[in-house]
């Protein structure tokens, strides 16, 4: 997979989970952001949030998940599928 | 999404047929959403509120309905939610903004329908949507003939209840309007069985005034040089204001509010100096109907207000607070909902004006003129807004679009020809 082109989605039992992890990443200034899972990595106890992070900063993610011992569901690699001008609307 | 199997069972939707609109969603929020950089930071609770938009609000208001209370959805910004809010009811919007819903539309309606009607009629019939399923009752309105034909058909399969628009504006409108208003107040009464009291009307009119100034403080932003918000940020803050609890929905909003003038004092602007600013016009684009915002803004303008029901019209206007009697209440939320001005009515100056006025107060370099395929309304309005704007020396493109991509094409030339003639 091309690293270069590659997000990581932190996956969720729920939300909460999910709102919890977002702020401890962002208290240990590691940018993330909160976004729909995309349905092909959705596992069956995933909810429907994740969190997008940069390949550049999933070690250090992973890091600070442990050292909280923030609960998640599974971390996924995933090529970056955005594209704003695709105008593929729902 | 699969945390709210269960209660999307509970509710008797079709999961196979849903789980086809739970695919395409997040790709569209990633195309329209992720891909913006320096995002104010509050919107974060926009992004929650959309990954989860058919799982945490849904579950909140089967809460409340375990404990008694009633939702009512509604398809129109002259629903007074206050009446429902007095009487302990919830109140979720309804409007359909999703190409995915349109077919089962089509199945029970003339394919010359607005998309919006379409969609809402086939969210409703082809159980993929939640929120269809939860509301008790629905309370349409007679804001066109395509809703009211089409709340013919919804009122087989759900509790119904249809609002008497006036069409015109003259004091003995309001006065009916009143009367409506005064009727709706009885069957929200005995539909979630409690008393509409001068002292809970009160109370909900001062909710709802709350959540419009939070509103407005947000549009007012939107207002600066230094533009603070994306117009599809601002967007989907107006959609969502339909789905929410109308206190958080404030709360959230003056957070929002809070970090974009902070933004405006900092110089933090989501687009570089010079960026054409465009006031968006005509029919609501109900979630998760992004189309228009998403390709103006990835065309090189600016999205700076929207003269629509998901935008200003929703929340300009306060009803009076000082009224103390039950009919001196209905009184001033008549007068209140009677300022919105909508193509249904005849004449519709004061639209007109509204348009002007904000072209000068979101310093605005460019109108759009969007209006669904099928309304006949704004379609049909397009003659007189676009001759005020040019006599106002305004540009204006004026443009007709429903839910599908097909046409995304042809709208970005169209809308880069004008963006490119704003930038001379």
């Amino acid at each position: 997979m091309d690293e270069g082109n590659l997000k990581y989605y932190v996956l969720f039992a729920n939300y909460e989970q999910g709102l919890a992890l977002h702020d401890l990443l962002m208290q240990d200034d590691i940018p993330n952001r909160i976004a729909p899972a995309p349905r092909a990595i959705q596992g069956k106890l995933s909810c429907g949030m994740s969190l997008r992070i940069d390949p550049e900063w999933i070690e250090r993610a992973k890091l600070s998940i442990e050292s909280h011992g923030a609960e998640y569901h599974a971390i996924i690699p995933l090529a970056d599928q955005i594209n704003s001008r695709r105008d593929k609307y729902c | 999404m699969s945390d709210y199997v269960k209660m999307w069972e509970d509710l008797g939707m079709d999961l196979e047929n849903h789980d086809l609109l739970c695919q395409v969603l997040p790709n569209a929020v990633g195309d329209v959403f992720l891909t913006q950089e320096n995002r104010p930071k509050a919107m974060d609770f926009w992004d929650l509120v959309i990954s989860e938009v058919h799982g945490i609000r849904p579950a909140e208001l089967i809460e409340e309905q375990k404990k008694g209370r009633k939702v009512f959805g509604t398809f129109c910004v002259y629903v007074p939610d206050e009446v429902i809010i007095a009487a302990n009811g919830i109140v979720t919007g309804l409007c359909g903004g999703s190409q995915f819903w349109v077919p089962g539309g089509e199945a029970v309606l003339p394919k010359s329908t607005c998309p919006l009607i379409k969609a809402s009629v086939g969210a409703r019939l082809g159980k993929t949507c939640p929120y269809f399923r939860i509301a008790d009752m629905y309370v349409g309105e007679t804001t066109c003939d395509g809703k009211k034909k089409a709340y013919e058909i919804l009122g087989e399969d759900v509790p119904m209840y249809v609002m008497d628009v006036p069409q015109m504006k003259r004091e003995k409108d309001i006065l009916k309007w009143k009367d409506e208003i005064t009727e709706f107040a009885k069957t929200v009464e005995k539909f979630t069985g409690n008393d509409i009291t001068p002292e809970k009307l009160s109370e909900a009119v001062h909710i709802i005034n709350e959540k419009r100034k939070a509103l407005q403080r947000v549009y007012d932003c939107r207002k600066s040089e230094c533009l603070p918000i994306s117009g599809r940020d601002a967007l989907l803050v107006m959609q969502i204001a339909f789905f929410d609890d109308p206190v958080r929905c404030a709360q959230t909003c003056n957070r929002l509010a809070d970090e974009l003038e902070q933004r405006i004092r900092d110089g933090v602007s989501v687009v570089p100096a010079g960026t054409k600013r465009i006031l968006v016009t005509g029919t609501p684009l109900a979630v998760p109907n992004w189309k228009l915002h998403n390709i103006i803004e990835t065309s090189g303008a600016a999205v700076v207000c929207e003269e629509m029901c998901t935008g200003t019209r929703y929340f300009e206007n306060l009803v009076d607070e000082s009224k103390t009697t039950l009919e001196e209440q209905f009184m001033a939320l008549s007068e209140r909902y009677l300022k919105t001005n909508c193509a249904c009515f005849t004449p519709n100056t004061e639209r007109i004006d509204d348009i002007l006025r904000m072209v000068k107060e979101y310093k605005v370099d460019g109108v759009i003129d969007c209006s669904l395929k099928f309304c006949c309304l704004y379609d049909t309005e397009k003659y007189s807004v676009s001759r005020a704007l040019k006599e106002a020396g305004v540009p204006i493109l004026s443009l007709e679009t429903d839910y599908t991509d097909t046409d995304a094409e042809q709208l970005r030339t169209r809308i880069g020809a004008f963006i490119e003639m704003l930038n001379g």
